[in-house]
């Protein structure tokens, strides 16, 4: 088990390594002259080429790439990652400053998520093939289709324009926070909503189950002790795992409501041609993620342990 | 991310006996149809790759054509959704806009199958330092979303909609690689493949007449549930602005540009809107029938 | 030239309230008659965008481009963009090329330092640092000659220094302060609070040397899309909103608030590349610019993208400011697409098979570069030019850039053919535009546009006579013709309307002006009337 753990952590340190390469690797795409850019959004004005050369020797851009790599790299992993070409500040600094609000936003569309689909998931697979089962299944199947920037319009065109309930922009108190949580989490209800039925229909048949049925236990506990929670072994991994999508699909739903998250300032940087920013947000959210998926593994081992062990035997994808 | 159609492609996999194991195509199509979620998905699908290819000859107007005092008209025989904000019909717009939309998909869809499955089939096969180096390559791509990794990548190529395409190509293949490299992993130690190999036949010989043709089909079957899913991402960054450019239109595109008039006339963001739903709505309950056809048990 | 300040307090109120009058007067439509204020004077206001700069010698919070009010210049422009006294009293020009102020006994700092010659000169001399601003002030610039009297002299011939003045940039900031770290000024409104991109707070500045404000607080809060202002407005998060989207303007009328709007203050122009450099040569054809020209039908422009509410003028600087006479030297072009047809033809540009004209092998296709200040800024318009050019056989391909510093690189680079920009009218100096874009020498030098837009010969000559004239009456009659020379004769210059802002605001808001310049708005005649 143990050596489990630390060959996955091991794994990790090449994947981070191919994270920052490939973050690198993207700027050298891009068109387009960084240090005049700089200068251009700090103070208004083409610089003179006088003035080109010190901004350059800042950005340490005079260097050959392999040497900027490697310069970076080591910043990098003490948890440097350059200065903006937007605003001259620290990308650590801005990127963290940022972040605690995507986080919100995520959390946020996960516990709706979850507070919608589980319960609705439940009762679909406790009351299989009824209405309510065909009516869950063609939500689920609607809510996966609905693009979350569309939802989130529609949420506003709604709840802002018509009712004038709920703010359209900004972040602030709950009243905020609800419709992009909602744009973002009901197309993953969907998903969870599907996973919990069939995770739970699929424990349902089991031979335990089957065999404290025999033995007299009452439905209701059979369904309760042994069931859900084996049935809610993957769907607490899928929600690991979906609070990392929403990480990724935050990007959108954070410009239309103009959240101040690190997705927003992602895109902002791709088009303002910030280098230093573009390549710190990948490094950036590639550990995120790779953390998560770290944490969504360890957690379905603890829940599980023979997965492990079938795992080990099968040379499946992992 | 992992849902029962990962499941599903482990588990054919381990229900491989005999080369020909998996249904043969004639019938598999006729339980499709008689799905009647796939059914509705496949009418769906049709009827809007129809309406895309024949736009030039059926939409009602020139989608670019503007007749800017007669903006954001109400729906008439003249304009049967109305008109947008420049006084283009909506409906042109609409079904020239499907073209890019729909056809653009399904050649990204395709792509990254093809890519994918190549790649995994190399990995698989080569083992050793070449699936080493590949899955490197395919974990270091999944460690992010592929949202914005495209979003990455496009935003540097610039825009316009070879662009958009080349951008999620370049990132979307992964997941396919892994699971077709999974595939072929479990099914090489099997026991025809052994004695193929026991027979003398080269290696390529014995992966692409042998091997791939039984292991390809859950392959293609998470790929199309997962057209909606391209659907929408190739949409969401088009709606940032990458892709098509004015005057082209596009659903992504349209959905952008009618967000300015979310208060004044929301109609010009409902129907682009309502299309990618329908179209994504269309390739999901398509992917769930094939998938529901390929093992009922999971319905 | 000798001008006479207020003696203090009193002609000063008498001065402002002729001003309202005469603004009222003037043409602001649809504001509700509030007499009185009453409730919370507390004020939010949905601004736009955060645009202030923090760090070093450039910050400017609370001065641009946001005037919160917190300081003050030694001038500043009234509605009808006249220069008016603020922290001096008098000016002179001693020639060949010095300023003397005297500047306004009284006055202290909202940190209780007191405003005089000291003042002038630090805040002078961090532009100096900074490379010297429009004025061009030098390190030497700025001499105190006593407490209250102070002499410029720019470091070029500089005649429209008191003009340029009115800017923001130019507002006086309290000895030895910054304002990225606080906003010490006089204005009418002190600093409470800035959070970026979110918003500033400003309170009542009860030391003021002028008419104490009725408002006790003010809120700006940042707002970049014009519709989730309309919005914040519509659910009573916010009291005002300024630059409402057009096609807002009917909607929020009929739920009961009040539309005011300004004079024309600024302008939607394109601007043609005559340089020939890196392939884009179509446009050295004078024929093919007028053709543009005459494409366009500004009057569909204006109903159709926006909602009527702008000027049809082609003068691209105010007419309020050139003066009318001097503004009807400029024609312009009528909607003429047969004309453009025709010159089209006359030049030898064929129509294609599809529809595209062509000449030696090449067809008419030009890229139209839109950024400035904003891609947003310019809604369809882009899109409406392509269609209307398209009518006459030329395609235009429009390339978006996602903001203003990505525009300006294009624009170093020279590679575009149509540009299409909105600017406005922000100090009193009738030549900065033409001065500053259109001159071969460039006011501030070559800033990128010389070498695409200059057309070198009169245009120049009129422009220098217009900056160092000493009569300000003259310089405008000369900038007009400068203005004419690139509209009509070279057709460099393609204005397409002039634009004013509309603002918008909820019932219980009074004594609010908007101004042509949003920098010179004030709020110290605005009051709520909340019973």
């Amino acid at each position: 088990m143990i050596a489990y753990i630390a060959r996955r952590i091991a794994f990790l340190v090449p994947t981070w390594l191919g994270v920052t390469l490939l973050a690198f690797f993207l700027s050298t795409f891009a068109g387009g002259d960084p240090a005049r850019n700089y200068f251009l959004r700090t103070r208004g004005r083409q610089p003179s080429p006088r003035e080109l050369v010190i901004v350059r020797e800042r950005f340490d851009l005079d260097k050959p790439l392999p040497e900027r790599y490697l310069t970076w790299l080591g910043g990098a992993v003490r948890g440097d990652l350059g200065d903006s070409f937007s605003t001259g500040r620290p990308v650590t600094q801005e990127l963290l400053r940022r972040f605690p609000a995507t986080l919100e936003l995520a959390a946020a569309g996960t516990v709706v998520a979850v507070v919608l689909a589980i319960p609705v998931g439940v009762l679909a697979a406790l009351r299989r093939n009824s209405i309510l089962d065909q009516l869950t299944r063609g939500g689920a199947m609607f809510g996966a289709s609905i693009p979350p920037f569309w939802l989130a319009l529609l949420l506003i065109i709604l709840f802002s324009v018509q009712l004038q309930l709920l703010p359209s922009a900004g972040r602030g108190g709950l009243d905020h926070l609800i419709l992009p949580a909602l744009a973002l989490g009901l197309g993953e209800a969907a998903i969870i909503a599907r996973l919990t039925r069939s995770s739970l229909l699929e424990i349902l048949r089991e031979d335990y189950v089957m065999t404290a049925r025999a033995k007299g236990i009452s439905e209701r506990r059979v369904i309760a002790r042994h069931a859900l929670r084996n049935a809610l072994g993957p769907v607490v991994t899928e929600i690991g795992l979906v609070f990392g999508y929403l990480l990724g699909q935050a990007a959108i739903v954070e410009i239309i409501f103009v959240w101040p998250g690190v997705g927003r300032l992602a895109v902002e940087a791709i088009g303002q041609r910030d280098y230093n920013m573009i390549q710190g947000f990948v490094v950036f959210a590639g550990t995120v993620y790779i953390l998560i998926s770290l944490a969504v593994d360890l957690v379905y081992l603890w829940l599980d342990p023979r997965v492990t062990l079938v795992r080990q035997a099968r040379p499946a994808a992992s | 991310m992992s849902d029962p159609a990962t499941t599903l492609v482990t588990d054919s996999a381990d229900r491989l006996q005999t080369p020909a194991a998996l249904v043969p195509k004639r019938s598999l199509l006729r339980q499709l149809v008689r799905d009647r979620t796939a059914l509705a998905g496949l009418i769906i699908i049709v009827v809007m790759v129809g309406a895309a290819l024949a736009a030039p000859w059926i939409a009602p107007h020139d989608p670019n054509e503007q007749d800017v005092l007669n903006r954001y008209a109400t729906p008439s025989l003249e304009n049967p959704l109305g008109t947008d904000n420049l006084g283009r019909d909506e409906l042109s717009r609409l079904l020239h806009g499907a073209r890019i939309s729909l056809l653009t998909t399904l050649a990204v869809g395709v792509a990254i199958l093809t890519i994918g499955i190549a790649v995994g089939t190399i990995a698989g096969f080569g083992g050793g330092f070449i699936d080493g180096l590949l899955m490197r390559l395919v974990d270091v791509l999944l460690a992010l979303p592929v949202l914005l990794l495209g979003l990455a990548v496009t935003g540097m190529l610039g825009p316009g909609l070879l662009h958009l395409a080349i951008g999620v190509t370049a990132v979307a293949w992964v997941e396919y690689a892994r699971l077709m490299r999974g595939l072929v992993l479990a099914v090489r130690e099997r026991p025809f493949v052994e004695s193929a190999r026991a027979l003398g036949l080269p290696g390529r010989r014995i992966a692409v007449r042998h091997v791939l043709p039984n292991i390809i089909s859950p392959v293609i079957v998470v790929g199309t549930l997962r057209t909606g899913q391209l659907l929408l991402t190739l949409s969401a960054l088009s709606f940032l602005g990458l892709g098509v450019q004015p005057p082209t239109a596009e659903w992504g595109a349209m959905l952008s540009e009618g967000q300015n008039y979310l208060a004044s006339a929301p109609q010009l963001m409902i129907y682009p809107g309502a299309a990618i739903t329908i179209a994504a709505l269309g390739f999901n309950l398509l992917g769930d029938g094939l998938r529901d056809v390929l093992d009922p048990t999971l319905r | 030239m000798r001008q006479h300040g207020g003696f203090g307090a009193p002609v000063l109120l008498a001065g402002l309230a002729v001003l309202l009058i005469a603004s009222a007067c003037g043409g602001d439509e649809d504001e509700a008659a509030r007499t009185d204020p009453s409730g919370p004077q507390t004020l939010i206001i949905g601004a736009r965008e955060d645009g202030y700069t923090t760090e070093g010698n450039e910050a400017d919070v609370g001065q641009y481009p946001l005037n919160a009010n917190i300081f003050e210049g030694l001038v500043r422009m009234d509605a009808n963009y006249e220069v008016q006294p603020a922290l001096a009293t008098e000016w002179e020009f001693k020639p060949p090329n010095a300023w003397t102020f005297t500047l306004r006994e009284g006055v202290q700092f909202h940190d209780g330092t007191p405003f005089d010659a000291e003042a002038v000169k630090y805040t002078f001399d961090r532009v100096a640092k900074t490379g010297g601003g429009t004025p061009g002030f030098g390190k030497d610039s700025t001499k105190i000659i006593d407490d209250y009297t102070v002499e410029i002299t720019p470091v070029f011939e500089n005649r429209r220094l008191i003009e340029q003045l009115v800017h923001p940039s130019y507002s006086i900031i309290a000895p030895d302060s910054n304002p990225g770290d606080e906003p010490i000024g006089t204005g009418p409104f002190k600093f409470v609070d800035y959070s970026e991109q979110e918003q500033i707070v400003v309170e009542r500045n009860d030391q003021y040397w002028g008419e104490k404000p009725t408002l006790e607080k003010i809120t700006f809060r940042f707002l970049p899309e014009p519709n989730a202002r309309r919005l914040a407005l519509e659910a009573g998060e916010v009291d005002l909103i300024v630059d409402v989207p057009r096609e807002a303007v009917a909607d929020l009328e009929a739920k009961g608030f009040a539309i005011v709007q300004s004079d024309v203050g600024a302008y939607d122009a394109l601007y043609l590349n005559i340089s020939g450099e890196k392939g884009y040569t179509l446009l050295q054809d004078p024929a093919v610019r007028h053709a543009i020209g005459y494409a366009i039908d500004r009057d569909a422009l204006v109903e159709g993208l926006f909602e009527g509410l702008a000027g049809p003028e082609q003068t691209m600087i105010p007419s309020r400011l050139l003066g009318e006479q001097n503004a009807a030297e400029i024609d312009g072009y009528a909607y003429d697409p047969q004309q453009a047809e025709q010159l089209l033809e006359d030049a030898g540009w064929t129509e294609g098979a599809d529809g595209v004209r062509e000449k030696d092998g090449r067809r008419l296709e030009l890229e139209l570069i839109n950024g400035f200040p904003s891609a947003q800024a310019h809604g369809a318009v882009p899109e409406f030019l392509q269609d209307q050019l398209g009518e006459v056989g030329i395609e235009v391909k429009i390339v978006k850039m996602p903001d203003t510093a990505s525009y300006e690189e294009r624009l170093a680079s020279g590679e575009g053919d149509i540009w299409i920009e909105q600017g406005s009218q922000n100090d009193a100096n009738p030549v900065f535009l033409p001065a500053l874009l259109f001159w071969t020498e460039g006011l501030f030098g070559d800033i990128g546009y010389q070498p695409l837009f200059a057309p070198g010969g009169e245009t120049d000559r009129l422009i220098i006579d217009a900056l160092a004239n000493p009569d300000s009456e003259e310089t405008k009659a000369l900038t007009a013709q400068a203005m004419s020379e690139l509209v009509d004769e070279e057709a460099i210059v393609l204005p397409m309307a002039g634009i004013f802002r509309i603002d918008a605001m909820s019932e219980e808001v009074g004594g609010y002006e908007p101004q042509p310049s949003a920098l010179q708005v004030r709020y110290d005649g605005a009051f709520l009337a909340r019973d």
